[in-house]
């Protein structure tokens, strides 16, 4: 029986395909890209990275809840910017919203700039026999710093060319990613480590001119980093120390979350919340399935201790090369596993979509964040001006310079720069935070507003789900942000950088993070003040009408 | 002569939103108000009687079971405050209806005109010897009776069609109508019509470089006309990732030409924001009618000049 009777008008969009938006949350969780990078990096934990992956998403899902309910009670507002200021009022949004959408999105350019090296153009200039370029580009300083500029161009390319033709490029990219996923993981699971250490050998010689056995002393040198991650096991405490640093890779399944047209309904919710949960649910199946493969052929000790060689030598604790002179790609230690050149290239092209079909919405929230602050009139008109092909110009500028200049400080590691990678997730992170409260308090806050939105009914013991969601995922924040700011290395008398590198005691993260709020702050209140003399009092332009 | 203008636009039915309206002219210090298109509902929601005092309605697919008068008021003023229209029925009533989409037509209709109706007796009630202006220029969505229902207002100016002056002596021009959309809706054209109409109205124009534009649909690659690429069965495409402009062609000529001082739009609810196209400042203020707040634009107009602007969340 009809429960509701619509007439057309504009705008009555039929809902779009989950799977589409599964795609798109699935990209963002990259597991070839975020979750192959952050994972080589974790070789000093005491924690399983197999119990890690799940204890992390079984957290992440409450994270799932509060951005589907979030945008099922305000669609198309713009996301965290627009929900924190209309739950909390102007100030806490702009200035959490900025600094983590658009301030530490430069700091996430190097690190999209040194993956790109790393999955990208090392291993097809290595596979195409331009053996110095190949060692030279997964270099220190200007290699990344160089990467880091084509990284910049890229982003660029895509935001002239506008996101109606580069949504299309990602879902290709979906496909030829998968694709590459599923050869890596065949040939994974269908080779011995006797095959991959002979393959090791042979290839690394061609693509990067090495010479010898490199199995033993690569293993060598990951013992001498002390490498020592388990893939599974260790004590709960051990997995929830790992997890702040897990989070680099799988905290984003919101990412670009939105919903357009009208909400019909708590089925909008629902396909919302099934497009970031299976793309979440998925990729931690897939990054366990990977750890099995590798487990079996190139060995979890061998794959820890080869990681632990080339970051114990990428962040500068040793100054020799490691044998392996290239970060230890596992889909380029995969592809070792054929001789067959043509089909490595494929492979390592078909891998190469991963970072393609992901990078390119890098600074996608931020100009969404700049345009919404500068018609709030927090920034200067121009910064939403578009240009004849409405191409957003200033906007682009304004994360892009900044954006170099934060580059060039990784890339030479100037004031400590290097050490910061994980403040790019802590920045977001904290806005995060502030959107979690935001979802605890608005059913009290904003009771008519919740009210009459699809999620009204949806309790678990007569408290609104998005409140108990919000308070389990802003206590996952929580213990995120105590452990990355006391880090418990430094607390049981060990040395800086700690485990995180950005605790309070990492000076240069506290700078960076301290100064990024600063000027967000001085940003909202500048203008703030300025407006007022103008005669717009920007307290009231947020403010509700009221109705009676 | 300095004036300073609120504008909002597509409050679909909504009662909280129209409310907010005829409150912001005092609430944000303005002297004229003016209301962009498509002020009507969306949706009709049934109220089913289940005997007694007992009703089932199905609200964003959330049952309710109304027992009680106090809970079937509570009940209507939700559905009222997402500018849906409650309509009491029965079980018989509702089967008749699905079978037949001209009577559902017909309770729109109804509906529709009953509350547009309501809405300007409040206005008159709450604005009548106060000196404020209500321009309103109703939108593509808008069904052609809801122009005569306007007409009756005392308070409220319909400004579709003409050349308006407003209070402060800038001329408007106005115009709901917009170029062709998928839903066949009740005011669209093709560009060529568009461009008849709209300059019909600006060659009546005294001072066109000081004149407002008030057109319900934005201009074409203006930023402010993205929506998301539907296919053919209105489904957007990628997830919603795919945005494209969808604004007129002949509005943005229209502009580019004869660069009003003010080109105020509205359509694309998530079109929110504000460009220039030359000398001409162009605002749409979005929608957000569903959640019950006005999106609005403060506008503080010269002579010959916009001194200042800021969108508005209420």
């Amino acid at each position: 029986m009809s429960d509701l009777f619509v007439r057309k008008a504009t705008g009555m969009v039929r809902s779009w395909s989950v799977f589409d938006a599964f795609i798109y949350a699935f990209f963002s969780i990259n597991l070839v890209t975020l979750g192959f990078y952050s994972f080589s990096q974790m070789y000093y934990f005491g924690g399983g990275m197999i119990p890690a992956l799940i204890i992390s998403a079984a957290f992440i899902i409450f994270e799932v809840v509060v951005y589907a309910s979030l945008i099922a009670v305000m669609p198309r507002s713009g996301g965290d910017y627009v929900w924190q200021t209309r739950v909390f009022g102007g100030g806490i949004g702009f200035i959490l919203s900025i600094t983590g959408w658009w301030f530490t999105l430069w700091l996430w350019t190097p690190i999209y700039g040194d993956m790109l090296r790393q999955i990208v153009l090392t291993p097809l200039l290595g596979a195409f026999g331009f053996q110095e370029a190949a060692v030279w580009i997964a270099g220190q300083g200007t290699p990344l710093f160089v990467s880091s500029l084509l990284t910049l161009l890229f982003v660029a390319l895509v935001i002239f060319l506008g996101m109606k033709s580069y949504a299309r490029v990602q879902k290709y990219s979906f496909y030829a990613g998968m694709l590459g996923l599923l050869i890596v993981l065949v040939l994974l699971f269908t080779g011995s480590p006797e095959k991959f250490k002979a393959g090791l050998d042979a290839n690394s010689a061609s693509y990067f001119g090495t010479s010898g056995s490199l199995y033993e002393p690569t293993a060598q040198a990951g013992v001498d980093a002390f490498a020592s991650t388990p893939m599974t096991g260790g004590t709960f405490g051990l997995i929830m120390v790992t997890l702040p640093y897990l989070v680099f890779f799988n905290l984003w399944p919101n990412w670009g979350a939105t919903l357009y047209g009208e909400v019909r309904g708590a089925t909008d919710y629902k396909r919302n919340f099934s497009g970031m949960a299976w793309a979440l649910g998925v990729t931690t199946l897939l990054a366990i399935i990977f750890f099995l493969g590798v487990n079996r052929t190139i060995g979890w000790d061998f794959y820890v201790q080869a990681n632990g060689a080339w970051w114990n030598y990428a962040w500068g604790y040793v100054t020799e090369a490691p044998p392996l002179p290239v970060w230890p790609n596992p889909a380029m230690l995969a592809v070792f596993l054929t001789d067959n050149r043509l089909i490595q290239i494929i492979v390592l092209l078909l891998m190469s979509t991963w970072w393609f079909g992901w990078a390119g919405t890098l600074f996608l929230s931020s100009t969404r964040v700049i345009f919404a602050a500068a018609f709030d009139r927090l920034l200067p008109e121009k910064a939403a001006e578009l240009n004849d092909r409405g191409t957003p110009v200033n906007a682009m500028l304004y994360m892009i310079l900044p954006a170099i200049v934060v580059a060039a400080m990784y890339a030479y590691n100037l004031a400590g720069f290097r050490s910061i990678t994980l403040a790019a997730t802590q920045g977001i992170a904290i806005m995060y935070f502030g959107t979690a409260i935001a979802a605890i308090i608005l059913p009290y806050k904003k009771k008519e507003l919740f009210e009459a939105s699809p999620i009204a009914k949806m309790k678990v013991a007569g408290i609104p789900l998005i409140t108990v969601a919000g308070l389990i995922f802003g206590g996952f924040l929580l213990f995120l942000l105590v452990e990355w700011f006391f880090d418990p290395w430094l607390n049981t008398g060990g040395v800086p950088p700690g485990l995180y590198g950005i605790s309070i005691a990492n000076t240069n993260s506290i700078i960076f993070l301290g100064s990024c709020y600063a000027i967000a702050a001085a940003i909202y209140y500048g203008f703030k003040s300025k407006r007022k003399s103008e005669g717009i009092d920007m307290d009231k332009v947020t403010a509700e009408i009221p109705v009676e | 002569m300095t004036t300073t203008i609120f504008f909002a636009t597509d409050i679909h039915g909504s009662d909280i939103c129209w409310s907010k309206f005829l409150n912001a002219g005092k609430f944000y210090g303005a002297d004229q108000l003016i209301l962009g298109g498509d002020m009507t509902g969306k949706a009709v929601v049934p109220f089913i009687h289940q005997g007694g005092s007992n009703y089932r309605v199905t609200l964003l697919e959330q049952i309710f079971e109304i027992t009680t008068e106090d809970e079937l008021m509570e009940m209507k003023k939700k559905v009222r405050s997402r500018g849906y229209y409650p309509y009491l029925t029965n079980p018989d009533e509702i089967q008749e209806l699905e079978k037949s989409p001209e009577k559902v037509n017909a309770i729109f209709e109804q509906e529709v005109l009953k509350v547009v109706q309501q809405w300007m007796e409040l206005a008159e009630k709450k604005l009548a010897g106060t000196g404020m202006k209500i321009y309103c220029c109703p939108g593509n969505d808008d069904m052609d009776e809801v122009d005569d229902v306007i007409r009756e207002s005392r308070v409220v100016e319909l400004a579709e069609g003409n050349v308006t002056m407003l209070a402060s002596g800038h001329e408007m021009i106005a115009s709901g109508w917009s170029n062709r959309t998928p839903w066949n809706t009740h005011r669209e054209e093709d560009e060529n019509q568009l461009a008849a109409r709209y300059e019909a109205m600006i060659s009546q124009l005294k001072n066109p470089q000081a004149s407002i534009f008030n057109i319900h649909v934005p201009p074409y690659k203006s930023g402010l006309d993205e929506a998301p690429e539907l296919d053919k069965d209105l489904r957007p495409v990628l997830a919603g990732n795919s945005m494209i402009p969808v604004g007129s062609t002949a509005l943005r000529s229209a502009i580019e030409k004869t660069q009003p001082l003010l080109s105020l739009h509205g359509h694309i609810h998530e079109g929110r924001g504000s460009t220039r196209i030359g000398k001409t400042l162009v605002i749409n203020p979005g929608s957000m009618y569903e959640q019950g707040t006005l999106l609005g634009a403060i506008i503080k107009l010269g002579k010959n000049k916009v001194e200042n602007y800021v969108l508005t969340t209420g």
